[in-house]
């Protein structure tokens, strides 16, 4: 459904005055849609956000504003950008997305993804759409974290980005390769796992972490290597095109096949689910502000929450169908949730202040959209005629009777 | 929030804030009129404004005294606060009275404190023809309930919401062509608070009882200390920026309802509190409420008012309930007495016995 909401700004005021004016019913009466219920309205995103559906499609649009947001912000441009990407898991997409940001940002970019060429996790995606980012100009290359001079060869670069280890010993090799070479600007990409539980959500930045965690060991190192430029990226989970680890498919999955939905009680936990292009926005915006993002750690996230009952109900619209969710006590049934449920079972949100504040970044996932793209592809590709075992939903719904 | 309009907002006010942005202790002294400002809001923010230098009327129903001295201020302080603020006594609800009383005072501010339905602001409007701003006091409690959170300002609203007046005043507001700016508390928290959203645990944590929470205590709020709340208003006060604005003023961070009882007793010195999870739907608690606030998640967004006023909560949640607790709460003070019989009927049915101190 193409929908367009148009009115006539000329103030800022103006656009505050239109947009505060978009309730569900304000929406209704302007599309002349057959009563709407607010909740039906509210699943297209919120009510502004129907705004924002307006013609461009999403993917275009996240294109633009990341064009956009880099050339007006820049303290420097056409930076020598080298990524050191993980060869799988779900942040593999993260090095395919900022590629191409990078790239759309005036930057030359190199990719050096971990092992082989030849292995067959280059199969998959986002590896397997590597001609994609050679068609733009990028090098793509594969080598050893403990060797990343072979790899690239001579090549110099001002900003690296190791988006692979998860501790000192994957990632010391990279910091120590890229201070010999005098690499202005180390980023990491770390993870918002490390923040410790809190009653106070959100996580922010700043708030405690587990000090025995890999990731806070290189935060750690990095920040006193001596860099000029350093920054460190905390995401939690990802959907968008190209990844490497499945995310919403869990839900998918089942919703297609008319199956109930086990979900952990009491299914208001709430997670952070980000488009990938808010990453890549996030980390080339502080690619282009490096005193900007200088030592700083930004939690890389979308800024909305959901929880993992609204996210069965977004992935169902997005499906077009009903989905019947079914709340389960783990603990209580003897379920192991890890490997029940593909997101941790418990409140882990964290919220992106300092990219806001620091960077002037601003969050384009809109969940809703997302998860219908992402269906679109899930049918394009076959998955719901794919044979698939529930085994342990199977275990979860008999014991829940 | 949805991108493009959130960019563009974004954007804009970035525009707007470089453009203008007054201190309300820049701000030449108006004379501003109160509807309310006894009881806990108004309290703090007329101690504010008076001290700015502004002529501050309340106008109340003289049911509370007008100025009563409060535990965080001198004597010398409530001396000078009592003998500058005015006060007009009449009751909103007559609207012809009203008017008549404050027609021709040469009002040029209104901060409406207690204003519930459209109907009571707009005789206030149309009597005072020199209003440069009105500045109400809304509710984040018009949200549309969401999956996906915190509420942004721009959120869908809910026309079926308690707050259905709020949602209308607003709009009404913004119809009259008056500069307005409306504030959306989410639980407002502090001494002298008459909700009881504090006063509800500090009761259980000092009688030394289990504290009953409903279902699994994983509901995220949001609770907002009244003095960082009397400083929002007074950053709105004839700024340009906030004209036709609506900003959600609460905490800095969210936090659970098993999170709110830890944090009271903290706050308190009590020890970690028993805390007992029960099925509200399997109880008839007839009129009476077993909990205070309500059962589903329920935060906001506070980045645009940051970002617009240059304002941010002094007080972290503990800081703030200990405030509370040691300026009202915790020396013996309380606005509604201790009553137990929702959580006995509770601990009964899930056969708690409860310790009862000698």
């Amino acid at each position: 459904m193409a929908l367009s909401l148009q009115f006539a700004v000329s103030t800022p005021r103006q656009a505050s005055l239109e947009i505060s004016k978009l309730t569900p019913g304000y929406i209704a009466s302007s599309l002349s849609l057959r009563s709407p219920s607010a909740s039906s309205l509210h699943s297209l995103g919120t009510s502004s956000g129907i705004a924002g559906a307006v013609k461009k499609s999403s993917r275009r649009w996240r294109a633009a504003k990341t064009v956009a947001m880099a050339a007006a912000a820049n303290e420097v441009s056409n930076r020598k950008v080298l990524i050191v990407n993980t060869n799988s898991g779900g942040h593999a997409v993260i090095g395919f997305w900022l590629a191409k940001d990078l790239v759309a940002a005036g930057h030359e970019v190199t990719v050096m993804t971990v092992g082989e060429e030849s292995s067959d996790k280059m199969k998959k995606p986002p590896f397997s759409r590597f001609s994609e980012l050679r068609d733009l100009g990028v090098s793509t290359v594969w080598g050893d974290p403990k060797d990343v001079g072979a790899a690239v060869g001579g090549k110099s670069f001002h900003a690296v980005l190791d988006n692979n280890g998860k501790d000192l010993d994957a990632v010391k090799p990279v910091v120590d390769w890229a201070k010999s070479q005098g690499v202005e600007q180390f980023l990491f990409i770390s993870s918002a796992g490390i923040y410790k539980t809190s009653d106070e959500p959100p996580h922010v930045e700043g708030d405690p972490v587990k000090v025995d965690a890999g990731h806070v060991g290189v935060e750690d190192y990095i920040s006193k290597s001596a860099f000029k430029f350093w920054s460190s990226f905390r995401p939690q989970y990802m959907t968008g095109s190209g990844n490497n680890k499945d995310c919403e498919e869990w839900f998918f999955d089942r919703i297609v096949r008319d199956k109930p939905v086990p979900i952990p009680s009491p299914g208001i936990q709430v997670t952070n689910i980000a488009h990938v292009s808010d990453l890549s926005s996030m980390i080339t915006l502080a690619i282009g502000k490096p005193s900007a993002s200088n030592a700083t750690i930004f939690n890389a996230v979308s800024d909305r929450a959901v929880t993992f009952d609204g996210l069965v109900r977004l992935c169902a619209r997005a499906a077009a169908k009903e989905a019947k969710i079914v709340h389960y006590d783990a603990k209580a049934l003897g379920i192991d949730a890890k490997k029940a449920f593909p997101f941790r079972n418990m409140h882990f949100y964290a919220e992106p202040r300092a990219a806001k504040e620091k960077l002037g970044w601003t969050s384009s996932t809109n969940l809703s959209e997302a998860l219908k793209e992402r269906y679109e592809e899930y049918i394009k590709i076959g998955r719901d005629k794919k044979d698939i075992k529930f085994e342990i939903d199977d275990t979860i719904l008999s014991k829940v009777g | 929030m949805q991108a493009t309009d959130r960019t563009r907002l974004r954007t804009q006010a970035v525009r707007r804030v470089s453009i203008v942005t007054t201190a309300s202790s820049d701000t030449p002294a108006k004379k501003i009129l109160m509807m309310g400002g006894t009881r806990f809001i108004g309290v703090y923010l007329a101690r504010l404004l008076v001290k700015a230098g502004h002529e501050v009327t309340l106008f109340t129903r003289g049911k509370t005294p007008v100025t009563q001295k409060i535990a965080s201020e001198t004597d010398q302080e409530y001396a000078e606060y009592s003998s500058k603020v005015k006060h007009i006594q009449g009751d909103r609800q007559d609207f012809d009275g009203m008017k008549s009383k404050i027609a021709s005072a040469g009002f040029e501010i209104v901060y409406d404190i207690n204003g519930r339905e459209a109907v009571e602001v707009e005789p206030i409007i149309d009597a005072i023809p020199s209003l440069k701003q009105y500045i109400y006091c809304s509710s984040a409690g018009v949200y549309l309930k969401s999956d996906l959170l915190p509420h942004f300002e721009v959120d869908a609203t809910d026309p079926k919401s308690r707050h259905k007046g709020k949602l209308d005043t607003e709009a009404l507001l913004q119809s009259k062509g008056v500069p307005w700016t409306s504030i959306r508390p989410v639980y407002i928290y502090g001494p002298l608070n008459y909700n009881p959203v504090e006063e509800w645990f500090f009761h259980r944590l000092k009688a030394g009882r289990p504290i009953p929470i409903p279902n699994s205590g994983l509901q995220i709020t949001q609770l907002g200390h009244v003095k960082d709340l009397a400083d929002a208003f007074v950053r709105v006060l004839d700024n340009p920026t906030a004209f036709g604005q609506v900003y959600n003023i609460s905490g800095a961070k969210y936090v659970t309802f098993a999170g709110i009882a830890r944090a009271c007793a903290k706050a308190g010195g009590f020890p970690t509190p028993e805390l007992v999870h029960y099925n509200p739907k399997d109880f008839d608690f007839g009129k009476k409420k077993s909990f205070p606030l309500r059962d589903q998640h329920f935060f906001t967004s506070i980045e645009k008012a940051k970002n617009d006023l240059g304002w941010s909560p002094k007080y972290g949640l503990v800081d703030g309930l200990t405030d509370s607790y040691n300026l009202d709460f915790g020396l013996g003070t309380f606005r509604k007495a201790a009553d137990f019989s929702t959580d006995d009927m509770i601990l009964e049915k899930l056969g708690i016995k409860v310790a009862v101190p000698a």
